[in-house]
C-alpha cells in the first residue's frame, strides 16, 4: 500500500466523528431488520418457531453487533501504529478541535463581548493616537490585532492533569477550566506517548486563531493561551517570565495550595507581558 | 482549599463506561452506542457529608480487551480506578483477576472499584450465584439505563477518596 493511501485510511478511521459511526451501524441494523421482519412476514403462517427466534435475533442485533465492530475497528488502529505517528500532526489539530472546541468558544465569545465593550473608547483613543503620530486609523488598528496577548494561564499537576492555578487577564470564569486542564494533559500524553523515546515534550499547540504555549516543570506544566502572532520573540519573552515565576516565586508549598499559587500567578502576570 | 480528585473509568468495549459517567454527570441515558475515541473528561461537583464540595474529575477512557493496552498517560496521578464491566458478557470479567492484579501492581496507591453493569439485562439472584461460582467479586452491580446503584455508588466513592 502505498504511504499515501495508509495515512488517508488511518485518518479515516481516527476521525470519523462519533456521530457518524453509530449513525452507520444503526443505518445497517435497521436495513437488516427491515429484510428480517420480511421474512418474518412470509414465514409467519409456515413456522412460527422460527418466527420467534428471528424476533430474538433482532432485538440482540445493537447488543451484539456494537461491540464486535468496535472491536474490529480498534485492531485496525492498533494494526496500523506506524502510520499512527506519521499521520500525528494533522490528527493532534483535529482532536484539539474535539475536545476543547466547546470550551474555546466560550472563551472567545468571552473576549469578543469584552472587545466590544471597549470598542468605543478604543476607537476614540486610537484616532487621537494616530493623528498625533500622523499614521492611519487602519495601520494602528492592524498592529493592534496582530499584538500577541496573553488570555489565559493554567498551572496543571503533570500526571493527573488536576488545575493548580489560573489566571485569566480577561474572561471571567465561564468555561471549565477543570476540564480543559484534563484535556491538555490528554493530549500531551497522547503525543508524547507516540514520541516515546525520543524524549520529546510537546511545546505548543495550534488551535484557529489562538496557540497554546507549554512549558514542563517537574512536577507540573504551565499552559498560556495567546492570541495574536505568537512569534519567536514573544515566545522567547514568555519563557523566560515563566521560567523567572516558577525559579524565584514557586516553593513545594504552593503546588499544594492552590489559593496561595493562583494569587502569586495572578500578582506575577497582572503586570508582565504586553 | 479546594478539593479535587481523579477518577478514570476503565473496561472493555461496550461494557457502559460512557454510559454510567453521563448517567452520574447528567443524568442522561442512550440505547446507542458511540464509541469512545481516546479519552473524554468531565467533572462533577459533589457535596460531602461534612459539607465540603468535592470536584471529581471523571476520566472516561475508551474500552480495551486487555487492559495493558490502556494509554499509561491516562493512568497517572489518579485517585481512584473504577472498572466496570459488562453482566450479560462473560467475556468482559473473565480477565478480571488478572486485570486488576496488573492495575494494583502499577498503581499501588490508587483505590480500584470494580462495577457489574447492565444489571437491568440480567436476573440479580442468578447473576450473583454465576459471578460467586467464577469468583468474580464486584463492589457494586449497577445499571446506567435505569439509573439503579450508580448516584450511591459515586457518593461512597467520594467519601472514600477524600478519606
Ligand atoms: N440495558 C442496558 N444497556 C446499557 C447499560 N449501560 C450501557 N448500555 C448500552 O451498552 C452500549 C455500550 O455502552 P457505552 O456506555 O457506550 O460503553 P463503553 O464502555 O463506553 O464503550 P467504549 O467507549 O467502546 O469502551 C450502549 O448501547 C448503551 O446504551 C445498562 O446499564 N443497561
Ligand atoms: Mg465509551
Amino acid at each position: 500500500m502505498e504511504e499515501q493511501d495508509k495515512l488517508k485510511i488511518l485518518k479515516e478511521l481516527l476521525l470519523t466523528e462519533e456521530k457518524e459511526y453509530a449513525d452507520s451501524i444503526a443505518k445497517k441494523v435497521e436495513e437488516l431488520s427491515k429484510i428480517v421482519h420480511q421474512k418474518q412476514k412470509l414465514s409467519h403462517k409456515v413456522d412460527p418457531i422460527i418466527d420467534d427466534k428471528l424476533e430474538e435475533f433482532v432485538e440482540e442485533i445493537p447488543k451484539t453487533l456494537g461491540p464486535t465492530i468496535t472491536q474490529t475497528l480498534k485492531e485496525e488502529i492498533k494494526n496500523s501504529q506506524d502510520a499512527v505517528v506519521e499521520a500525528l500532526f494533522p490528527i493532534i489539530g483535529k482532536m484539539i478541535k474535539r475536545y476543547i472546541a466547546h470550551e474555546m468558544r466560550l472563551l472567545s465569545d468571552n473576549i469578543n463581548k469584552k472587545t466590544k465593550e471597549a470598542f468605543s473608547f478604543k476607537r476614540w483613543f486610537r484616532r487621537t493616537k494616530a493623528k498625533a503620530q500622523g499614521i492611519s486609523d487602519g495601520d494602528l488598528a492592524i498592529t493592534d490585532y496582530a499584538k500577541p496577548r496573553l488570555i489565559q494561564m493554567f498551572v496543571v499537576e503533570k500526571d493527573s492533569g488536576l488545575l493548580i492555578a489560573d489566571y485569566s487577564p480577561l474572561s471571567d470564569g465561564t468555561i471549565d477550566k477543570d476540564m480543559v486542564a484534563g484535556m491538555l494533559t490528554a493530549i500531551k500524553g497522547f503525543v508524547e506517548d507516540a514520541f516515546q523515546g525520543g524524549n520529546q515534550n510537546l511545546e505548543t499547540i495550534e488551535y484557529e486563531l489562538y496557540t497554546i504555549h507549554i512549558q514542563n516543570f517537574y512536577s507540573y506544566y504551565i499552559a498560556a493561551v495567546i492570541s495574536g502572532a505568537y512569534n519567536l520573540m514573544f515566545k522567547e519573552v514568555l519563557e523566560d517570565q515563566i521560567i523567572e515565576f516558577a525559579k524565584n516565586h514557586i516553593s513545594r508549598r504552593d503546588l499544594e495550595n492552590s489559593e496561595l499559587f493562583t494569587n502569586k500567578l495572578k500578582k506575577h502576570f497582572e503586570d508582565e507581558i504586553v | 482549599m479546594k478539593l479535587s480528585k481523579k477518577v478514570v473509568l476503565l473496561g472493555h468495549f461496550g461494557v457502559g463506561k460512557t454510559s454510567l459517567f453521563r448517567r452520574f454527570i447528567d443524568n442522561e441515558f442512550s440505547e446507542d452506542y458511540k464509541v469512545t475515541l481516546g479519552v473524554q473528561i468531565k467533572k462533577k461537583v459533589v457535596e460531602m457529608p461534612d459539607g465540603r464540595e468535592l470536584s471529581m474529575i471523571i476520566w472516561d477512557t475508551e474500552g480495551h480487551t486487555d487492559i495493558e493496552d490502556t494509554r499509561k498517560s491516562y493512568l497517572l496521578g489518579s485517585n481512584a480506578f473504577i472498572y466496570v464491566f459488562d453482566l450479560t458478557r462473560i467475556d468482559t470479567y473473565k480477565n478480571l483477576s488478572e486485570d486488576l492484579d496488573y492495575l494494583t501492581k502499577n498503581h499501588p496507591k490508587v483505590i480500584i472499584k470494580v462495577i457489574g453493569n447492565k444489571l437491568d439485562l440480567v436476573n440479580e439472584k442468578e447473576t450473583l450465584k454465576n459471578l460467586e461460582e467464577l469468583n468474580v467479586k464486584a463492589d457494586c452491580l449497577t445499571s446506567a439505563k435505569t439509573n439503579k446503584n450508580v448516584q450511591d455508588f459515586f457518593s461512597e466513592l467520594a467519601t472514600e477518596i477524600t478519606a
